[in-house]
């Protein structure tokens, strides 16, 4: 204990390296060096940063390489060769798991990793840091000598009168303070009467250690979100048969490991118009560039009244818990196929924006013998040509919508043959022609009918439940939490020394501080606290205020290769665990006692 | 109407706000030399001062009554695309180095080099310009503009923590040049060197005192010598290589790709050979290594929040707040190489230099994922779409 006062406790609490334990010997001695050099290692600060660095590069990787949980057929042409580099890098790419990297062993180990060397670099410091905040004391001090700040000015009052006037403004100022008087009377013998005080010491390492805890609170949050989550795709056309949220009803269904599908509410969801406006002047500037994307619904939840419901682009609806977002949208064309009279198909297809200004889509109707498929192009704004002819626009507002399709007859192979909704396999497939229409008409091909009575607009919505996200929000917020004091809390000492002077009878106060972060800052603090004690105990500056001698003697600044310049933090580590009572190279410096001058007068080193 | 707005706001920006801050830079920089020179010419540094300092003031006006014109024009925050997100990452820039230098540092005449950076961007933001006009719905949320200027402000801020950085670089190259042959420039005198690296602690009086002044004219001229001119170029256009490649890349034309490449990397070297024949008047080694700490340090907290922000705007938006999408997967490298730096300050024996190469390298990583995930792979952020 009396050891722990005396000394000032570091910057960053001192850690204790455990005792070293009895090895063994013999032939696991090989084996038992190796696993402490590498525990050695992965207990670093650095590892875990090269480590950090490593996992980013990964993250690079990841956006360079196409991820097969996102682009699964992307992934599968690279890996024939048909994009990418090649097949035979594909196939090395493959083996190192770029192609689901944030999924590869490479990047669970490599994060857990990380996670181990962080607890390994957290467990000592959150030790120290208690240790610090339950038994550290400011120390005092035998001289003020070597101190960063110092300045001295004389007062009437008696030096214990000085004590509690400094205390009384030490502490309004929130410095964690000492007074000399309680400490245990072998301890008050060895220093003269003082009032010390710090401030940061606990804060700034807290600060830091809450950060760096944010990160398990965020890595938990993420596997286990990852776990529970659920995310789901569906498409809706307007006015038509909404759907139920069930398992079975989502076009794409990604639950997490935890999901149940119990965990469905059943509720249903109708879109009754879809919202959606642009630029159209041409010569506006931003023409063509969208305004407006907007849902009205109607939600019916499993047991209740049906509720109308608005869903923008960045308001999504909430229903039960789980969010529902707007993804995607695009024209809905209705479709009737007849064969020889028998209508084999008659539904809305669902119709994607693709780059070329149209949007695509199939019809499949295996009810027909052969099969008929359809390739669809939908142009919103294809007005008449002055030969009559309609001339396709890149313009997606339909003012003046065309439908293009090409016919194919043939085995479709559904179900043989994994295929998307809207596109259509033509392998295999007699193509039979196409044509085009305008609302309301229909064509006949052979025996085909072909009609487009009228088009809607469908919606991709995708419906998610992420319980993490509280913790997640959580998480973010000790990690700012903490950062700020972790660069903003300046550690620093202070000493408040009053003795008395025989010689004229008054108490010469000498302030002295210390500042372990930007000392400059630290100056104008020291010398507002002088002026504030200065004040409180009647201080006078009435001896001749007489500039402080140069360190070297020479009148001039400090030499430029002096790197403890007044700005900029110093190595946290520097030697500052020596007491300042041994500083004794510095205390050529030191002004001599008897001297005295107006706090604005401060003596700088 | 709106027409003629457009258009003036557009020359308010170019040239008008960038000549003015270019001007008030050169007054500035001017007023830098006389810093170390006679006193009748320190007067005229400060009067060079005002000039700078109204000429600021002028820039600043044209700047921000460009942002409100064009927010008026297009009716929204001018926060939607790549050039208005450029233009007002360099008002940011310029007020907040600006009023630093000035009324916290009391520095004033190092306020040139800030007007100098923002300058510079500047002019890089016209080669994005873009017409006025509406915003894409997604981008129309609150979360938006907090989000974008919260990264705006960062990136403005590390720019300033860059140029710092730079100049603590050529600076303590120089000084260390000079101190393993410091004999030679003072003729065995010691006292020369011992006050021109600290601008604010007077120093022996030049006026009257030729020998000083001889001194201090040669130690100068040493410490300039002291940094390489050959290797500074090429170094320089390496470094701005690893960024600027990306024009080169995506412009359609490669003659115009590489002219903007050859553009770029020539004014940067152009400004580093600049800031080498200035690196006799700046301050200290110390100063401009705790002025880029701290400049980093804050723009540190103000990339994490925007970067939680941009993962709440995701959230609402999009359905999912993080997807490693290009931009997002940018901002997280970016976030990691300025923590690396802050933990090599923060370690004992990767002070220094070690530590400004890593702030270096950071910002080369911050400009370089901007400007990859902007023009080389376009994702989900697609206000980058011109
Ligand atoms: C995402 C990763 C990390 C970030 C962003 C980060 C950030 C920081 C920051 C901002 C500081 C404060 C520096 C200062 O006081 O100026 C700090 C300090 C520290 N960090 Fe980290 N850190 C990360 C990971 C780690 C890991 C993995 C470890 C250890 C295994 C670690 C160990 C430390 C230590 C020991 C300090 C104290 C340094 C000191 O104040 O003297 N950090 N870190």
């Amino acid at each position: 204990m009396s050891t722990e006062s005396t000394l000032p406790p570091e910057p960053n609490p001192a850690i204790r390296r455990p005792s070293r334990r009895p090895e063994p010997g013999g032939p696991f001695a090989f084996v038992w060096d190796s696993v402490k050099m590498a525990w050695r290692w992965l207990t670093r600060m650095r590892t875990a940063l090269y480590l950090l660095g490593v996992l980013a590069l990964l993250t690079v990787v990841a956006t360079a390489v196409p991820q097969e949980p996102n682009v699964p057929s992307t992934v599968g042409r690279w890996l024939t060769g048909e994009e990418g580099p090649g097949a035979g890098v594909s196939r090395v790419l493959d083996a190192f798991g770029a192609f689901d990297v944030y999924g590869s062993a490479a990047f669970l180990a490599l994060t857990l990793l990380l996670f181990i060397s962080l607890t390994a670099c957290l467990i000592p410091r959150i030790r120290a840091w208690v240790r610090l905040v339950r038994t550290s004391k400011p120390p005092l001090v035998r001289h003020l000598g070597g101190q960063d700040q110092l300045a001295t000015f004389t007062t009437d009052r008696t030096p214990d009168e000085a004590h509690a006037a400094a205390q009384q403004v030490l502490g309004e100022r929130h410095w964690r303070l000492r007074a000399h008087a309680g400490d245990p009377p072998e301890e008050r013998t060895a220093k003269p009467a003082q009032v010390a005080g710090e401030k940061g010491l606990w804060s700034r390492e807290g600060g830091s250690l809450l950060f760096h805890l944010s990160f398990y609170v965020l890595l938990a949050a993420i596997v286990f979100g990852q776990l529970l989550t659920f995310e789901g795709q569906r498409g809706i056309v307007e006015g038509d048969t909404g759907f139920r949220d069930t398992a079975v009803s989502y076009w794409s269904y990604n639950p997490g490991r935890w999901f149940d599908e119990t965990d469905h509410a059943g509720w249903r969801l109708d879109l009754d118009t879809f919202h959606v406006d642009w630029v159209r002047d041409p010569l506006a500037a931003g023409a063509g560039q969208p305004t407006e994307f907007r849902s009205e619904v109607t939600v019916t939840p499993p047991d209740g009244e049906p509720y109308q419901a608005e869903i923008d682009s960045n308001r999504p609806a909430m229903i039960d818990g789980m969010r529902v977002t707007q993804l995607d949208w695009g024209y809905a064309p209705r479709v009737v196929v007849e064969v020889d009279g028998e209508v084999v198909h008659d539904a809305f297809v669902h119709a994607t924006a693709s780059d070329g200004g149209f949007f695509s889509g199939a019809v499949k109707a295996p009810a027909a013998e052969p099969d008929v498929g359809l390739e669809l192009f939908f142009y919103p704004f294809a007005p008449e040509g002055e030969d009559g002819q309609p001339v396709p626009t890149g313009a997606p507002w339909d003012d003046a919508p065309m439908l293009l399709f090409r016919q194919y007859r043939g085995d479709l192979q559904l179900g043989a043959t994994q295929q998307t909704v809207n596109e259509l396999d033509t392998t295999g497939l007699e193509s039979e022609g196409g044509a085009f229409l305008r609302p309301g008409q229909s064509v006949e091909l052979g025996d085909v009918t072909i009609r487009y009575p009228e088009h809607r607009r469908w919606v991709g919505y995708q419906v998610s439940s992420r319980p993490q996200i509280p913790a997640l929000l959580a998480g973010a917020g000790l990690l700012v939490a903490g950062l700020i004091p972790a660069l903003y809390a300046y550690r620093r000492r202070l000493w408040v020394l009053a003795v008395r002077d025989e010689a004229t009878g008054r108490t010469l106060v000498t302030v002295a501080g210390r500042a372990f972060q930007r000392p400059e800052a630290f100056e104008a603090e020291h010398a507002a606290i002088v002026a504030e004690l200065s004040a409180a105990t009647g201080g006078g500056f009435d001896e001749a205020a007489e500039p402080p001698d140069r360190s070297d003697g020479s009148g001039y600044p400090r030499a430029t290769e002096d790197r403890t310049d007044h700005d900029g933090d110093r190595p946290d580590h520097d030697d500052l665990t020596e007491a300042p009572t041994i500083r004794d190279r510095r205390t050529d410096v030191l002004p001599a006692p008897a001297r005295s001058g107006p706090p604005s007068e401060v003596v700088r080193r | 109407m709106t027409q003629d707005l457009a258009e003036l706001s557009r020359v308010l920006y170019s040239p008008t706000a960038i000549a003015l801050y270019l001007s008030a830079a050169f007054v500035y920089l001017y007023a830098l030399t006389t810093t170390v020179g006679r006193r009748d010419e320190r007067e005229r540094g400060r009067k060079a001062q005002m000039l700078g300092a109204v000429l600021t003031v002028l820039g600043l006006t044209a700047h921000i009554a460009h942002e409100i014109i064009r927010g008026i024009v297009q009716s929204r925050l001018p926060l939607g695309n790549m050039f208005e997100v450029t233009s007002l990452m360099a008002l940011v820039g310029i007020l907040v180095g600006v009023g630093y230098l000035t009324f916290v540092r009391k520095r004033p005449e190092l306020n040139g080099f800030a007007l100098i950076g923002g300058a510079l961007l500047m002019g890089m933001s016209m080669l994005l310009y873009a017409e006025p006009g509406p915003l894409m719905p997604i981008l129309d949320t609150w979360w938006r503009p907090f989000h974008v200027s919260m990264l705006v402000a960062a990136m403005g801020i590390f720019a300033a923590a860059f140029v710092f950085t730079g100049l603590y670089l050529l600076r303590d190259t120089g000084e260390r040049a000079v101190a393993a042959g410091r004999t030679s420039v003072t003729r065995g005198s010691t006292v020369g060197a011992a006050y021109v690296g600290d601008l604010d602690g007077g120093g022996p009086d030049l006026d009257d005192d030729p020998d000083a002044r001889d001194h201090d004219a040669e130690y100068r001229k040493a410490l300039r010598a002291g940094i390489p001119i050959v290797k500074l170029a090429v170094g320089t256009f390496v470094v701005t290589g690893m960024v600027s490649w990306v024009w080169w890349v995506t412009e359609d034309s490669t003659r115009v790709g590489v002219t903007r490449f050859l553009t770029v990397n020539l004014v940067m070297v152009a400004a580093a050979l600049l800031a080498r024949w200035f690196v006799p008047f700046l301050p200290s080694t110390a100063t401009l290594d705790g002025l880029a700490h701290r400049t980093v340090a804050f723009g540190f907290i103000m990339w994490t929040v925007g970067t939680i922000a941009g993962a709440m705007w995701a959230e609402v938006s999009w359905g999912r707040f993080w997807g490693w999408d290009p931009k997002e997967t940018g901002a997280f490298l970016t976030w990691v190489a300025y923590a690396g730096y802050l933990h090599a300050r923060a370690t004992r024996g990767v002070q220094g230099r070690k530590a400004a190469w890593i702030g270096i390298g950071a910002f080369v990583v911050m400009m370089g994922t901007y400007l990859i995930a902007n023009y080389v792979i376009v994702g989900l952020h697609s206000y980058a779409e011109l």
